[in-house]
């Protein structure tokens, strides 16, 4: 029970009971116990601690909340293959770049390319997801209804989008088979950047304008919130 | 036995698998070569997958056997793929990667066969539980190495029912066999087990046994389980190095 989880993982090794983790990425459970199914490293998160002191109780809680148990995680070690290859200065750095290959969810912040529009859909294909860029090219959609949350009747995608355009935008589905289903229906989703029609890079001067500085042109996007 | 991963840069995973079977000169030992392709997208046309669509490719190479092979596949090439994929199907939390296919193709460089005699026509399908049970465990390694989720390691194993060279003689269960250097072979089984789990991902079964000596049958599954327990220690300790 007390013994300490492994550094280094290969699939189907024990990790630990789930009584005193939490499965992370590349772990499963099985039978109480928590497996490694990926092969790595052990990463362990403790929880987050609740921010400022703790309340007075006003009402029952059920006592341990399944929560604060620590987050046991498997993740490629990148670090690690390059020593073992280290004799070969060319394939080391393959090596290394190399990282496991990740998939949009639905939830995730992606960053696609506007490939072509119709006045129902906007058809982007993901470049990146979250932090990491995707090796292969995932299609998603943009639907006309989910383009932005307010007066979602009168939105024209060819106002919204153009062909070329990098837009921020929300995994919402996994969509049918060959297409997610992204929406920017937040403030801060939206066009990141985008060419004016004389090949210029604009800059957005407000929520559905961008400009291009040197013909002092506008034109109509849904521009996304500077972060 | 020797296996290393990571030996294809431009594929997402891949592993080599060499095993050496006897000292006798002119017995080769079997060299596979493993690369996994992907997670990646499904082509156009096909259906909507919530989860991972595997596709496995046997092949040998022409060079790599006695007898001269073609460049497409043939039947037994195809037999070989879809037992493999039935092996690692198991093996594979398929719901991690939903709209996506992973390519597995395994080539046989050399295939294990005596190069003196030429009588090997019977021995083909002998030599295909082999190559079954290296491909197993090469394609795990680089299963592995590719990063996709799986239970356990899966390793393969074949165990084979053999008679000596007197007819009258007991026939003996013997582990991982050389069809070149027994006079007869009854039956074989090549088998696929996740040793955590304790679970067998497939069973291919060949050969005439009388159907009333069950304990027979058993006692070749126990045995090729045994077999690939070993072969699951080269993969594991393959595994530690190279993460290491």
């Amino acid at each position: 029970m007390t013994t300490s989880p492994p550094t280094l993982a290969i699939p189907g090794q024990l990790l630990g009971p789930s009584s005193r983790f939490q499965p992370g990425p590349g772990t499963h459970l099985h039978e109480h116990n928590l497996y490694s199914s990926l092969l790595g490293q052990v990463h362990i998160t403790q929880p987050l601690r609740a921010p400022g002191p703790a309340k007075r109780l006003t009402k029952i809680t059920p006592a341990p909340a399944p929560a604060e148990l620590p987050t046991i995680s498997v993740a490629p070690s990148s670090a690690g293959r390059s020593t073992s290859s280290s004799s070969v200065g060319g394939e080391e750095s393959a090596r290394t770049r190399k990282k496991r290959e990740v998939l949009p969810e639905v939830g995730n912040v992606v960053l696609c390319r506007v490939v072509r529009i119709t006045p129902r859909q906007a058809v982007v294909v993901i470049l990146v997801c979250g932090e990491t860029v995707l090796e292969a090219e995932w299609q998603g959609l943009i639907r006309v209804q989910d383009v932005r949350a307010t007066e979602k009747d009168r939105v024209k995608v060819y106002e919204s989008f153009r062909p070329g355009d990098i837009v921020r935008a929300e995994v919402i589905s996994l969509g049918d088979q060959t297409n997610y289903y992204l929406s920017t229906a937040r403030n801060e989703l939206g066009v990141v950047s985008a060419m004016s029609e004389a090949g210029n890079t604009m800059t957005p001067v407000s929520w559905k304008e961008f400009r291009d500085p040197e013909t002092g042109v506008t034109e109509l996007r849904k521009v996304a919130k500077p972060q | 036995m020797y296996l290393k991963t990571g030996v294809t840069p431009s594929a997402s995973g891949s592993a080599y698998l060499e095993i050496e079977t006897s000292a006798k000169p002119g017995v080769s030992g079997m060299k596979l070569s493993c690369s996994v392709h992907g997670p990646r997208a499904l082509p156009r046309s096909a259906p909507f997958s919530p989860h991972v669509v595997l596709s496995t490719h046997v092949k040998y190479a022409p060079f790599a056997t006695t007898q001269r092979r073609g460049y497409l596949r043939d039947p037994s090439e195809r037999d070989l793929g879809i037992h493999l994929e039935a092996a690692l199907r198991g093996a594979i939390i398929a719901d991690r990667w939903p709209k996506s296919g992973v390519d597995i193709i395994i080539s046989i460089v050399e295939g294990d066969q005596d190069r003196e005699t030429s009588r090997s026509q019977g021995d083909e399908v002998w030599d295909m539980m082999n190559a079954l049970s290296g491909c197993i465990t090469v394609a795990a390694a680089a299963l592995a190495d590719a990063g996709i989720d799986c239970v356990d390691t899966v390793a393969g194993g074949v165990a084979a029912l053999v008679q000596a060279a007197g007819d009258d003689s007991k026939p003996s269960i013997v582990v991982d066999p050389i069809p070149s250097e027994h006079e007869k072979i009854l039956a074989a089984c090549c088998i696929a087990y996740l040793p955590t789990r304790d679970e067998v991902t497939n069973l291919w079964f060949r050969g005439d046994l009388p159907a009333s000596e069950l304990e027979l049958y058993t006692h070749m599954v126990e045995k090729g389980i045994l077999a690939s327990r070993n072969a699951n220690r080269v993969l594991i300790d393959c595994l530690r190095e190279t993460v290491e």
